[in-house]
């Protein structure tokens, strides 16, 4: 397929309109030296990475992006900023000192990834025809089934890992009472 | 829906006693907050019961659940009393450890049996989605034990250390894993066993198949991924660095032989070798850091990394030989070696947690003389050391002896080596921890020391408890190891089944 080819597909065209943004979007979370600025980059990096997935027709994963990560994480972190009075404005000392050899790696790791890439399609198991699921969007009656019937004891695993987390959390982060104050809360 | 409850019972006992002593923690007032470990240890000596119903009346045919994801087999069952009778002993360790500073007890208690519970999870694991979050379940609750001491900024230290490279290796396996699932088109070991033999000459696949063993070697702090072992193993609470030690690491192997004979041994010319290099890198470097330790904790930290080379070799083994029986011994040394290193580094760690409590001090030098003052203590620490160090008849030796049994079997010039690198690193060994031994017995009492108030306090009854079953074990399957050995058989006969 000549890249012409490529570029007369209609979806191909909406594949740049995400990907390219989200590539600027996600250089400038780290190149940003303003905090908010960079998560509110993260978000856009999120929101063309769940467009992808809706490209995919998987858009329960899509949808999954958008509220947990932009709706939950993301809010968090300004809220956290905003919250902890941390210095919001431009900072000098964001950048680590050892950003060049992290750039290297991360350069390396993209170099492996696309390697990967391009040696595994083509090859992969039962995926020689055309792909099956294209145009249709994945049931989330399937995945959800799927939840609570094939993978019941990893859902149910991932819930006490999740009280765990919190109940665990909570307990560190929290002020310790003096010897005193707890006798008077002993005492009420 | 195909559950077997009486196959998933102890997992539905452990996760009951974990909600119970969530409702005890709430309810119980601040100076009876030790019940909630009294309720613990009785959750877990009754998830013991059906394994024995399980194993008496379950036949040779395994109870598989959830379309092959869930098996309940001789090798789980094993694997099972083994985490059980680990977690069971570090909650002993930690009553009185736990109860003597103010530390949140019945939150203590809920983490750690939530840990037992990703492990009890992942020994029936048989595919990637339950193995992975089985997994995370046994590591996710020890970041935050790591870190349970909240005033000690090393124990902060260890902590976030464990947290970060824990989720970095984290991240690692599961791209590993996604590019397994996405090559073979199955999540389960199965099909990726079947799958995997079409796609030998696959570099994707081999890169999928390393990158999930550098994953699990994080969490079995194989060299040269063990940064964060020593500092995250000193700063934490010493009944969390046994668990860590012994619990987090045998959940990384049981992954690894799962995934090694049953997932991948179509490409053994991968695993092999790279196993071969973190087992020589971490028996080496592992004991030859190890000798030059002053701290117990610290130094039975390296220890662990140079015991887990060990656990490591057998692979080695397997991988050079179609033979099945050949493969089978490896893989039952693998197990055998996992179990003893659970008994006596639990041991040992018991030991250390009362010789700190007498001395004041987790120094070696600090302890020097200890027989005057504790016989006892001196007698159970030199059982425990010379055992890890792998003398006869103390159990330690017969996880050596079918160690060396299984590398030396295959006749290969490679494996010969690495027999000889363990031969050399089993003797370093045993310069360190004899060092122990001779400082408890022969060294004099460090100046200004009195023997009256060294003497004062008694141990409490729990870690004698504890110290009491694990030196049984020792001194028994040290005496009786071929007994013990032929029902380990089983467990290798079945996770090697169909290679």
């Amino acid at each position: 397929m000549t890249f012409s080819d490529w570029l007369a597909e209609p979806v191909n065209w909406a594949f740049l309109a995400l990907a390219l943004p989200m590539t600027v979007a996600a250089v400038r979370v780290v190149t940003s030296r303003n905090v908010v600025h960079a998560a509110l980059f993260l978000v856009l990096t999120l929101a063309a990475s769940a467009g992808l997935f809706i490209l995919l027709s998987a858009e329960f994963v899509a949808w999954v992006l958008v509220l947990v990560y932009i709706g939950a994480v993301i809010v968090l972190f300004l809220f956290g900023i905003m919250i902890t009075r941390a210095p919001i404005g431009r900072e000098t000392d964001l950048s680590h000192a050892g950003r060049w050899p992290a750039a290297l790696a991360s350069l390396a790791v993209l170099a492996l990834t696309l390697w990967l890439i391009t040696a595994v399609s083509g090859q992969v198991e039962g995926f020689d025809g055309p792909l099956p699921a294209v145009g249709v969007a994945t049931d989330s009656a399937i995945l959800g089934e799927g939840f609570i019937m094939r993978y019941l004891i990893p859902f149910e695993a991932v819930g006490f890992i999740l009280l765990a987390a919190l109940i665990g959390g909570i307990t560190l982060a929290r002020k310790d009472l003096t010897p005193a104050e707890e006798e008077e809360a002993e005492r009420v | 829906m195909d559950l077997d409850y009486h196959a998933l019972a102890p997992e539905i006992v452990v996760a009951a006693t974990i909600l119970l002593v969530l409702g005890l923690d709430v309810a119980l007032p601040r100076r009876r907050k030790y019940w909630t470990a009294f309720a613990g240890v009785v959750g877990l000596t009754l998830a013991a019961v059906p394994l024995v119903t399980l194993a008496l009346g379950g036949g040779p045919g395994a109870r598989s659940m959830l379309g092959g994801g869930y098996v309940v087999d001789d090798f789980a069952l094993v694997l099972k009393a083994v985490f059980i009778a680990g977690g069971y002993l570090v909650l002993l360790m930690s009553v009185s450890y736990i109860e003597s500073d103010r530390y949140y007890q019945g939150e203590y208690y809920l983490l750690l049996l939530t840990s037992i519970l990703g492990s009890l999870i992942m020994a029936s694991s048989r595919d990637l989605i339950t193995v992975f979050v089985g997994l995370e379940l046994v590591t996710g609750p020890l970041f935050l034990l790591a870190g349970w001491r909240k005033g000690d900024a090393r124990s902060n230290e260890a902590s976030l250390k464990f947290f970060i490279l824990g989720v970095l290796s984290t991240a690692v396996l599961l791209y590993g894993m996604s590019f397994l699932y996405g090559l073979t088109g199955s999540v389960t070991f199965e099909g990726i066993r079947t799958a995997g033999a079409g796609l030998l000459d696959s570099g994707a696949f081999r890169l999928a198949v390393l990158f999930t063993l550098i994953g699990f070697g994080f969490k079995i702090t194989a060299v040269p991924f063990h940064f964060w072992a020593p500092d995250t193993y000193e700063g934490a609470p010493t009944p969390v660095t046994a668990y860590l030690s012994v619990g987090s690491k045998a959940a990384g192997f049981v992954g690894l032989l799962l995934l090694c004979y049953r997932a991948f041994p179509s490409v053994t010319e991968i695993w092999g070798p790279a196993l071969w290099v973190l087992a020589a890198l971490s028996m080496t470097l592992g004991n030859l850091t190890a000798l030059r330790q002053d701290n117990i904790v610290r130094m039975l930290a390296y220890s662990s990394i140079a015991q887990g080379g060990f656990i490591l070799v057998p692979f080695a083994a397997a991988a050079v030989t179609n033979d099945p029986l050949v493969i089978q011994e490896a893989a039952s040394a693998t197990i055998v070696y996992v179990i003893i290193y659970a008994f006596m580094n639990l041991g040992a760690f018991a030991v250390v947690i009362e010789g700190a409590r007498r001395t004041g001090t987790s120094m070696i030098d600090g302890w020097a003389g200890m027989w005057r003052y504790a016989p006892r203590l001196a007698v159970l620490g030199a059982v425990f050391f010379f055992s890890l160090a792998g003398i006869p008849p103390l159990a330690g030796w017969y996880a050596k002896f079918a160690m060396f049994l299984a590398i030396l079997r295959p006749g290969n010039p490679w494996t010969a080596a690495l027999a000889v690198i363990a031969a050399v690193n089993a003797v370093i060994a045993l310069v360190y921890y004899a060092r122990v031994g001779k400082t408890m017995w022969m060294d004099p009492l460090p100046d200004g020391a009195s023997d009256g108030e060294r003497t004062a306090r008694p141990m409490s009854g729990a870690l004698a408890l504890a110290l009491g079953i694990s030196v049984i074990f020792v001194i028994l399957a040290g005496v009786l190891p071929f007994q013990l050995a032929g029902v380990f058989a089983e467990a290798a006969k079945v996770v090697t089944a169909g290679i």
